[in-house]
């Protein structure tokens, strides 16, 4: 018997962390730390790849015949793998955007602020 | 009696933890309540709180959480403890943070 709870777990665990890491990487590229946003960016695609394999298992299951029925804690974890995807492109925009503003002296950092 | 509150995105995943972890509190005579609730609603139900744990999946509102409660012991739930619904490794988490906050 396949545990459709325990996948569903690590689906919404491994890419929950990755949409925290994403976030915190914005929060980072507004302090100013582009190093240490990158290097969160990084940290949370290792995660997503987790959460994928776990998702991989589901869909291996699903082509080998096994039928998958979908309860409301599965659509909970694709759901967040959506949301994790979509973070991740819109953090990547915003990190980049933050580093021409920073860079080019058109806003100052938060941390630039609180010194200030 | 602790209260323990964990707070998810919408409080539909941590439930299943708490279940579980109701059932280690129980095994090793801990008593405690464990409620699961949307981070939003953190100030209106974590008030009175003994410790506060947060999936991992909000963790980034790690900080903030903290600034609404600054008497209670926060902390995020590990991915793998989360991952596996490991209630017994969440529980000692908890004994764990409110140790240290007594010491």
């Amino acid at each position: 018997m396949f545990d459709f709870e325990a996948i569903s777990f690590q689906i919404i665990s491994a890419v929950g962390t990755t949409k925290s890491k994403f976030m915190l990487a914005i929060e980072e590229a507004k302090n100013g730390d582009f190093k240490t946003s990158k290097r969160l960016i990084g940290e949370g695609e290792e995660c997503f790849v987790l959460g994928h394999k776990a998702h991989m298992e589901l869909l291996t299951e699903y082509a080998s015949g096994e039928k998958v029925i979908p309860d409301l804690l599965l659509m909970h974890a694709e759901d967040q793998i959506m949301s994790a995807e979509n973070i991740k492109l819109m953090a990547e925009e915003l990190i980049n955007l933050y580093e021409v503003l920073i860079t080019e002296g058109i806003i100052k950092s938060k941390g630039e602020k609180n010194n200030a | 009696m602790k209260k323990i509150v964990l707070l998810c995105n919408m409080g539909l995943s941590t439930s299943a933890l708490v279940r579980k972890m109701k059932n280690h509190a129980k095994e090793i005579g801990y008593e405690c309540t464990i409620v699961a609730f949307p981070v939003k609603k953190a100030i209106e139900v974590a008030i009175d709180a003994d410790c506060v744990l947060l999936g991992p999946q909000v963790a980034f509102q790690l900080s903030m959480v903290r600034e609404m409660l600054p008497h209670i012991p926060v902390n995020v739930i590990t991915m793998q403890a989360y991952g596996m619904i490991d209630g017994k490794q969440v529980i000692e988490q908890v004994i764990a943070l409110l140790g240290e906050n007594n010491v």
